[in-house]
């Protein structure tokens, strides 16, 4: 088989490259699983077939819509910063001028409550900015970079140290490959390079790809002892609710990579599986896993809603050899939930949703939704992967929700771009929206609609999710109060020529409109 | 300085307090009917937001921040080939998609370096008569403070332009706190506009809930002068505005806290301005009757309390509201500074005129102020600080938390970033926000 990963690389191959990803489409959710050609894009990662991703051959690069208007979104940068910049006994150094350190404090925020809820020891997060200037963009900082490398050594005294490129210093080429090795020498602790400029990949989800791989190649235990017990869960700042979910299959939950420290990092390669709450995160490192140390990753969609959670819990049993009690340990949960959902069913009677989220956590979430018997016609994910890493027909996610759980009329790709988040709402008109990353929300609250930040990634997970799910949804929606009021005094920034137009793709369809002069 | 001190100076920073130039974003979005362009990576704006307005009190990013805010987000192509018609693009379609009147293009790292002609791409703009300006923001410029001044230069030069007509008597431009990066700047311009207006001045306050738009700022060469309050943001637009417009400014470095100080700084600027003393001294007896009020009420908690109140404090804070929260504590309320760190990277030439400041903080006190932006030496310093019998007090930043804790002391967050805060109109200064800044201790205090 070939490798789909390849370690010896110190850098990453976009997503946009590696797996055709696409930040701009719009249709239905039956109609972007089927130009997605997964099976088709899978062959050609698992080696087995004529497959067509990275050839670009006709048929199977996905159609973009490039609009001329953007607004501000997250990058790669960030997503390494929240990723290796949060594991507790490691630093990471941001080689770049301080502005690309702004966002710690909001990564401060969540890596505490992360620790929190793992029972960990709650502290501030360290992050290290050389803090570049100008004089620095023209004669070079390659000594500023050591110097805060042997700062954070003495500082902290980490077990290991990343270093993040940045949009500057990578258009001025420092050579942190070379530093890294030359300070690993001088260290004796894994001195990490990662190539994560903000300009660098199309969609910010690419850095999770670049904090996996840094971590698998460098911290990892190359001569793993198999923990038969121990399981993956790629994740973020989720509360453990993995634990139970897992207990009556004997397994011990290790989460990667925030919160997780150096010894926890290294023993994913002895764990007896890996699996995610989200293979839009958790496939690179599952796929690397597996690939490099034998260690399966899960073939099943993600634990969401009946159909998700069953065939999620089923694909670990037969990798531990427990198919044996799976089917009871199901069924007394569905029967333990269902009367509570059946309940909350008719609470939500009526209600229409719509969901915003990273890509294929939206395909679990809106799973749920549907399971609580909420009517979702819209939807938007910030970037979709037509494959995944590991190219398993059973992870394709998106089919599964079509296929347990029936299409969604209007399934949008767009990444945090709230000008066209208005046009998107209208066409389906939702009582309350769900969302994680910021930008969108503050639009859906002036026109009416509540939000439901999902910032417990792991709350919808497993069956006791969807009752979670539910629960909070009931008091999101008494919220829609606050909104109307919003709704009925604050305007939106944008023009009414925009907000009248029907098709929030437009311009990317007919870019000739701008030519007309201003309105 | 030292010789050993200057081998021990490293460039590194942890625990940031403040943002890049391209942060100013956020001032421009503080402008009504504003919008910012950000000319810029994916990320470096996302970034800003989450320092300066996120992060810093939950203060939401108005009416064309945050999510709103258009970007070029540069990608591998734009880097490769240039980012120019992408620009042009990202400008055409702005103008018909946003509801402004005024945009401002901020380039960043990427932008500078790759050598795009903006100003090529924004004249095209101008020459139609459309309110776009241009400004050079990259991040390693300096700090969102540094970017403020630009930005503020930018609109003026390209988009006030030039007058030659009559001043209008008793008219001020206010050159106040830096929008977002102020915790409390929305409050602080709401109290600071009340005070010059009960004293008999009309105020273009430019930014804010209080600014009126584009039009004010076409009002600048009108003023009498300029308003410059604060230690040293604002004193290169004063100067600019000085030789541009023949505009004289009055500079007040320290901004009033509290009926003395407030009352003072109204009598200088009426003093400086030559408008009748009348209104003024009337809206002072007004307001210091209030306020003794208030604090004769106050100050039997104050003397009377038992269960112990702090009395040393150490203030970490960007210049302009550590002096202000330092001569207020020191001078009027009579608590014992112990450390003050300023951290918002003061450029050099500033910096002994802010320390003489400290030396002259209250009568018989003389401190010596710090300046430092590195949270972890920040962090170490404060910890190493003797704060006597009673509880540590700590004017900080939400980074101080952890150190706080360990000596067991209050924090009161007073500078960027602020998480454990939810700011919206508050204010610490002037008459009114003296008490409110009275309140927020002493409730911490005895919670
Ligand atoms: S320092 Fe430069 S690259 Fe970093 S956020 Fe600021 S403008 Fe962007």
């Amino acid at each position: 088989m070939t490798r789909k990963i390849n370690l010896d690389l110190s850098s990453v191959e976009n997503r946009e490259m590696r797996l055709g990803s696409i930040i701009s489409w719009d249709g239905s959710a039956s109609e972007l699983a089927e130009a997605s050609n997964y099976d088709i894009r899978g062959q050609k990662r698992t080696g087995e077939g004529g497959g067509c991703a990275g050839k670009k051959g006709p048929g199977c690069k996905l159609c973009e819509l490039n609009m001329p208007f953007n607004q501000q979104t997250m990058c790669n940068h960030s997503i390494v910063g929240c990723q290796v910049g949060n594991i507790p006994d490691c630093i990471l150094i941001e080689h770049s001028p301080i502005g690309c350190s702004a966002i710690h404090p909001r990564f401060n925020l969540g890596y505490r409550i992360g620790l929190m809820r793992r029972g960990k020891e709650v502290k501030n997060l360290q992050i290290v900015s050389t803090n570049l200037l100008e004089r620095d963009m023209v004669f070079g900082a390659s000594d500023k970079l050591r110097r805060s490398i042997r700062d954070a050594y003495e500082r902290f005294n980490p077990k290991a140290i990343f270093i993040s490129m940045s949009c500057s210093t990578a258009i001025i080429g420092e050579d942190i490959e070379s530093i890294a090795m030359e300070m690993e020498g001088e260290l004796n602790i894994p001195v990490i390079p990662l190539f994560c400029e903000g300009f660098r990949s199309k969609h910010w989800s690419t850095g999770f790809d670049i904090s996996q791989h840094g971590v698998v190649r460098q911290i990892v235990n190359k001569n793993p002892q198999k923990q038969k017990d121990l399981i993956n869960i790629v994740a973020l700042w989720g509360t453990d609710y993995f634990t139970e979910l897992l207990k009556p299959l004997g397994l011990r939950v290790n989460y990667l990579i925030d919160m997780a420290s150096f010894d926890e990092l290294a023993q994913a390669s002895e764990a007896a599986a890996t699996a995610t709450f989200c293979h839009t995160l958790g496939s690179y490192m599952a796929t690397a896993l597996e690939e490099k140390y034998g260690v399966p990753q899960v073939n099943a969609s993600q634990p969401y809603g009946f159909a998700g959670t069953d065939d999620w819990l089923r694909a670990i049993a037969k990798i531990m050899g427990k198919e044996e009690i799976i089917e009871e340990y199901i069924a007394s949960e569905h029967a333990r939930v269902l009367p509570k959902i059946q309940e909350l069913r008719e609470k939500l009677k009526g209600i229409k949703g719509f969901v915003s989220t990273g890509s294929s956590y939206a395909h679990g979430m809106i799973s749920v939704l549907r399971e609580l018997g909420i009517e979702v016609n819209g939807s938007i994910v910030f970037h979709h992967d037509p494959v995944y890493d590991s190219g398993h027909t059973e992870q394709n996610t998106l089919k599964h929700l079509v296929d347990n759980y029936g299409d969604i009329e209007h399934f949008t790709v767009s990444k945090t771009q709230q000008f066209q988040f208005y046009g998107l709402l209208k066409r389906v008109n939702p009582d309350f929206i769900i969302i994680r990353h910021n930008g969108l929300a503050p639009l859906a609250a002036k026109v009416g609609i509540p939000a439901f930040a999902m910032g417990d990634e792991h709350f919808p997970v497993g069956y006791d999710g969807i009752i979670r799910v539910g629960e909070a949804l009931i008091e999101i929606l008494a919220r829609k109060k606050f909104n109307q009021v919003l709704q009925r005094h604050v305007k939106l920034p944008y023009t009414d020529w925009w907000l009248s137009q029907a098709d929030p793709f437009i311009l990317a369809k007919h870019p000739e409109i701008l030519e007309e002069g201003k309105q | 300085m030292t010789e050993k001190k200057k081998v021990k100076k490293s460039n590194s920073i942890v625990h940031s307090r403040y943002g890049c130039a391209i942060g100013a974003v956020n001032s421009v979005a503080a402008i009504p009917r504003g919008i910012p362009i950000a000319n810029c990576g994916p990320g470096c704006a996302d970034k800003q937001y989450f320092m300066l307005s996120f992060s810093n009190g939950f203060q939401g990013a108005g009416y064309s921040g945050g999510g709103a805010l258009p970007s070029s987000n540069i990608g591998e192509n734009e880097i490769v080939f240039g980012g120019q018609n992408k620009l042009d693009d990202l400008i055409k379609s702005a103008l018909k998609i946003m509801d402004g009147d005024l945009f401002v293009v901020l380039t960043g790292c990427a932008g500078e370096l790759i050598g795009d002609d903006v100003g090529a791409v924004v004249k095209g703009y101008q020459e139609k008569g459309y309110p776009v300006v241009y400004a050079e923001a990259a991040g390693f410029k300096g700090n969102n403070l540094i970017g403020h001044e630009i930005v503020v230069k930018a609109i003026i030069d390209q988009y006030v332009g030039d007058y030659n007509g009559e001043k209008e008597k008793g008219l001020i431009n206010l050159w106040f706190e830096v929008p977002y990066f102020h915790t409390n700047w929305r409050g602080d311009y709401i109290e600071i506009k009340r005070i010059l207006e009960g004293a008999g001045f009309k105020v273009q306050v430019l930014f804010g809930s209080e600014a009126k738009g584009p039009d004010e700022w076409k009002g600048i060469p009108k003023a009498q002068f300029n308003l410059v309050v604060s230690p040293w943001v604002g004193l290169e637009t004063a100067e600019h505005l000085k030789e541009k417009y023949d505009q004289p400014f009055l500079h007040i470095p320290i901004i009033p806290i509290g009926e003395e100080a407030t009352t003072a700084f109204v009598r200088k600027v009426v003093d400086f301005a030559g408008i009748d003393k009348e209104k003024s001294e009337a809206f002072i007896e007004e307001e210091a009757a209030r306020y003794y009020y208030f604090l004769e009420h106050f100050s039997e908690f104050f003397s009377e309390y038992w269960f112990g109140l702090p009395a040393k404090f150490t203030t970490v804070a960007d210049a302009a509201y550590n002096l202000a929260i330092t001569k207020f504590f020191t001078d009027q309320v009579g608590l014992i500074p112990v450390r003050q760190i300023i951290t918002d990277n003061t450029p050099e030439k500033y910096r002994d005129r802010i320390r003489e400041l400290y030396r002259n903080i209250s009568e018989g006190i003389s401190l010596e102020v710090d300046f430092i932006e590195d949270g972890y030496q920040i962090e170490a310093e404060v910890k190493k600080v003797d704060y006597g019998s009673s509880v540590p007090l700590i004017l900080g930043s939400s980074w101080e938390d952890d150190v706080v804790k360990e000596l067991g002391g209050i924090l009161v967050p007073i500078s960027t970033p602020v998480t454990s805060e939810v700011v919206i109109n508050r204010s610490y200064i002037g008459y009114n926000g003296a008490l409110t800044l009275l309140e927020k201790v002493y409730s911490a205090t005895v919670k």
